[in-house]
């Protein structure tokens, strides 16, 4: 880089040139200065990537050992950041498990009991507020999602002339955020049930945009969870706590439906509204109701996106 | 192959040194463009400590004016190239300095490109997960991986043709066709896929009724080959304002009172003289005896000093001129103004267009350093041009040329005005389709023309866009527009009006309402803001020092022939005017 002095080396005057290597020097000079200033508030920058993480391999190619030394660094940082020792499993899926939602609408009263204990359970951002489920107020007689109200306020619930309907992951068959992800950060598992991997996931927020049910959420910042309401119950596809600019959302509770407990959501709701099961047993409570109810709803059928979660009315 | 390496390198090297001489303009302008970059990269920093909040962006819109301006953008290097058409297909030499141009343009805009999607990844330091091989690329499923491919490979395959092309101008050789013909031609179909792909990027979502329609993709095209040359043919117009009166090689412009054509040493040619032209020309070598005699008979030799008018734009004139030793330049004037079209060295011929086309002289030639010159009569140079090597040299130096004349613009502008009345066609069918049988998907565009439920961010700003490209199609439409002052006017506004339409009109309505009936309004916050800036300021620094580097090589100051001559002048000493009185009152008479 000193060289750039040189066009004027061509003048036989060697004091011309000492001072055009001067002027070069201080150019330079304030040039490393200025780019310095304006890369000044890195300084603040508290999460560096280490480079364990960096390096970290692609989830569908670790070996269990490479897993097992992913988990501890997990526990190993969320211990350091929240002061309390977390268990990180990496669920897997169970064979002969297919998982499906079924939602009595009749039954729902809008009391979004469902939508702060996911927030409990799945570690979600408190500040800004990240929550998985969001729930519709609807007038009687029309399904027309534009109609309805997302901001009411819940300490009159049930209103007369309304009903209400919670939209959360709908765990497609065919999803298209899966199919628009460049980077494979985000699949389907054997159970059903659409998986982002947090520590690959590279932010693009294409698979927001090609999600139909408005289900999936962006870290626009570092996420902020009180310690005191940390769920230490983790798990590597779930809820383990996520880092600034990665994509999430619902996962059917991982941790829990994996380990053979309802997910949060259903065992929270007051009115019994949620119906949760395996669908490849025919004696499953969600088989019963597929099979019995005449008219079940998924939500935007005609794109062919076929969700796991049905909505039915008691009739 | 070690002597072609270190040529290329010293090429190299060359190119890098000049990007950072010029006059105190010059450099005005490199702080001026630094400074937003650095502004650009202080916005970017803060968004890394604090990640994208610091955007207008939320889970609700969450793409904003970075995928805006990178989709703006895509058709701009997409339409770069669509210069080259014109050129290699249909041969029309009137283009052929603007395709160097062009496509140096596609670079910058892909540049541009590529550091707008960086911006707007949440985690950039991931971002070798995106490289095929290393990381996991999930293509040909995702659209967004079919982009990385296309982006990356338009860039190499323009990097590519402009290096090659403008290495082998500084060489002084004939580019070879099979190393670059093949990759002008990939370069045009791909030029359509970079922006079918990215048109695609939207179309493929099927939750998404505004944008999953098929005439995104046409209307992509139609508003880039529009938006593209509008660019070009106000960047041309810089190029030419800033190439006019520079002094051409490092020698001070000639002094007043230039002497009569006629003026200096002339002696009749001998064969030693045709020697001296074989060894600048090998080409010269193939020529027979017997037409060497022939051609000795009307041949004369000038010597002439630095500043002597040699031949004059606009006279009558039927004589080519061989430099044995010196350079001359050659300059035009437009309207008042002179630019340096090239300079010409040993071996190398001007004045063979109206030699051989008994047109007026296009452009006026004077010794820019002592000369020694050969100067043959209009036949003479027909018998050479019998010889196929020379034909083929001779032909070949008539067309490498920097030239922008206002014919070649007017050629841009026909381009342009077409790809705006199908744009503006394909903007009826859409409103017309949206409007007249309202679906339920009608909402995302009431939101943008009308509004929707008391928002309205975007109406103003659509309706702005609509004018600008109504206004911009009928001044392009009428014969106005063939005045470079209403063509500019015209360029201005489309450019403007499609970058609205096609950035923030079509990215930002896709996401209102939401797949669940919510509205939640965007707008740029003032970081976001700075870091487009920001990328805008680097991609026009690239482009400068692209063409600072380019330049010089068309015009034949920056070549291998000077190596080694004190190649960089300061501008700051000279004055910009060019001390030939005369030509002008020569030209008017
Ligand atoms: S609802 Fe959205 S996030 Fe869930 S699987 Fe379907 S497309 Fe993906
Ligand atoms: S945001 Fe993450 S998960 Fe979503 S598409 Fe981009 S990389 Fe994949």
């Amino acid at each position: 880089m000193s060289d750039i002095h040189k066009p004027c080396a061509c003048s036989p005057d060697k004091g011309v040139s000492r001072r055009s290597f001067l002027r070069t020097s201080t150019v330079l000079a304030s040039g490393v200065a200025a780019l310095a200033a304006s890369l000044a508030p890195l300084r603040e920058l508290t999460d560096y990537t280490s480079i364990e993480q960096f390096m970290q391999k692609y989830y569908k190619e670790m070996t269990p050992q490479e897993m097992e030394k992913v988990l501890e660094r997990i526990t190993r940082e969320v211990e350091q950041h929240y002061k309390i020792r977390p268990h990180v499993k990496d669920y897997k899926p169970m064979d002969g498990v297919e998982f499906v939602y079924c939602l009595n609408l009749t039954r729902c009263i809008g009391c979004r009991k469902c939508v702060h204990a996911c927030v409990a359970e799945n570690n979600q951002s408190q500040n800004p507020e990240i929550q998985y489920i969001r729930v519709l107020k609807l007038p009687h007689g029309s399904l027309d999602m534009e109609k309805g109200d997302h901001n009411y306020a819940p300490s009159s619930v049930p209103e007369k002339g309304f009903f209400y309907m919670p939209v959360q992951c709908q765990q497609c068959k065919n999803p298209p955020c899966v199919k628009v992800c460049p980077v494979k950060a985000t699949w389907q598992e054997s159970d059903g049930i659409t998986v982002v991997d947090y520590d690959w996931c590279i932010g693009c927020r294409y698979c927001e945009a090609a999600c139909p049910y408005f289900a999936r959420r962006f870290n626009f910042t570092k996420p902020s969870i009180p310690k005191e309401r940390l769920n230490p119950n983790m798990s590597y596809l779930g809820n383990r706590p996520r880092k600034q600019g990665v994509m999430e959302k619902c996962h059917f509770c991982i941790q829990r439906t994996r380990a053979g407990k309802y997910p949060a959501c259903l065992e929270v709701c007051p009115t019994g509204a949620r119906k949760f099961g395996n669908i490849l047993d025919p004696e499953s409570e969600v088989s019963y109701i597929l099979r019995t109810k005449r008219v079940f709803i998924q939500l935007k059928e005609e794109l062919g996106t076929s969700p796991r979660f049905f909505y039915y009315f008691d009739v | 192959m070690m002597r072609a390496c270190k040529n290329y390198l010293t090429f190299l090297w060359r190119c890098t040194r000049i990007a950072f001489v010029g006059d105190w303009r010059y450099y005005a302008w490199l702080g001026l463009l630094s400074l937003f970059c650095l502004v650009g990269l202080n916005a970017y920093a803060k968004q890394i400590v604090h990640g994208l909040v610091v955007t207008g962006m939320s889970d609700q819109v969450s793409w904003g004016v970075y995928i805006a301006n990178f989709t703006f953008l895509v058709g701009v290097a997409a339409a770069a190239v669509m210069l080259v058409i014109p050129v290699y297909i249909y041969g029309n030499e009137e283009l052929h300095d603007l395709v160097i141009f062009g496509e140096l343009l596609a670079v910058a805009a892909i540049i541009m490109c590529l550091a707008f999607v960086m911006v707007d990844l949440g985690r950039p330091d991931r971002f070798w997960h995106l490289i095929p091989g290393i990381g996991q690329f999930n293509f040909p499923g995702s659209m967004l991986s079919w982009d990385v491919i296309v982006l990356n490979g338009y860039l190499l395959m323009n990097v590519h043709i402009c290096g090659y092309l403008l290495y082998c101008r500084y060489d002084g050789r004939r580019p070879a066709k099979w190393f670059y013909i093949p990759f002008v031609f990939l370069a045009i179909v791909w030029a359509v896929s970079i922006h079918t792909v990215t048109a695609f990027l939207y179309v493929g979502l099927g939750g998404r009724p505004f944008w999953n329609s098929a005439i995104v993709g046409p209307r992509f095209l139609a508003s880039a080959f529009t938006a593209g040359p509008a660019l070009i043919i106000l960047a041309m117009q810089v190029v030419r304002w800033i190439t006019a009166d520079s002094p051409g090689g490092g020698v001070a412009p000639p002094p007043s009172g230039t002497p009569a054509p006629e003026a200096g040493a002339r002696r009749p040619a001998t064969l030693e003289d045709l020697e001296l032209l074989a060894s600048h020309l090998p080409q010269f070598a193939s020529v027979p005896a017997e037409i060497r005699q022939s051609i000795l008979m009307d041949a004369v030799v000038l010597d002439v000093a630095p500043g002597d008018a040699l031949l004059r734009q606009g006279e009558a004139g039927n004589e080519v001129f061989f430099v044995l030793e010196g350079r001359v330049v050659v300059k035009r004037e437009e309207k008042g103004r002179f630019r340096i079209t090239r300079s010409v060295g040993p071996g190398e011929q001007f004045g063979e267009t109206s030699a051989l086309t008994k047109t007026p002289r296009a452009a006026t030639a004077i010794a820019e350093e002592p000369a020694c010159l050969l100067r043959l009569p209009a036949d003479s140079l027909s018998k050479l041009m019998q010889i196929p090597q020379m034909n083929k040299i001779i032909t070949w130096r008539m067309t490498e040329r920097l030239m922008i004349t206002d014919r070649a613009l007017m050629i841009l502008r026909s381009i342009v005005q077409v790809s705006m009345l199908i744009n503006v066609f394909l903007l009826v069918n859409e409103i017309f389709k949206e409007f007249y049988s309202p679906t339920a998907h009608v909402a995302s565009s009431q939101y943008l023309y009308f509004g929707l439920h008391g928002y309205h961010a975007l109406v103003p700003w659509i309706w702005v866009a609509i004018a600008f490209n109504l206004v911009a199609m009928f001044l392009l439409v009428l014969p106005l527009s063939r005045s470079l002052k209403y063509l500019n006017v015209a360029c201005v506004l489309a450019i403007v009006g499609i970058w609205i339409e096609k950035g923030m009109g079509l990215v930002v309505p896709g996401f209102i309402p939401t797949p669940l009936g919510e509205i939640v309004e965007y707008s740029p916050s003032l970081n976001e803001t700075l870091v487009c800036l920001g990328i805008w300021a680097f991609g026009i620094l690239c482009y400068t020092v692209l063409l600072r580097m380019a330049i010089p090589i068309l015009q034949g100051t920056l070549s291998k022939a000077t190596e080694g001559h004190g190649d960089f002048y300061h501008r700051s000493t000279e004055t910009p005017t060019l001390g030939i009185p005369d030509v002008k009152t020569a030209h008017s008479r």
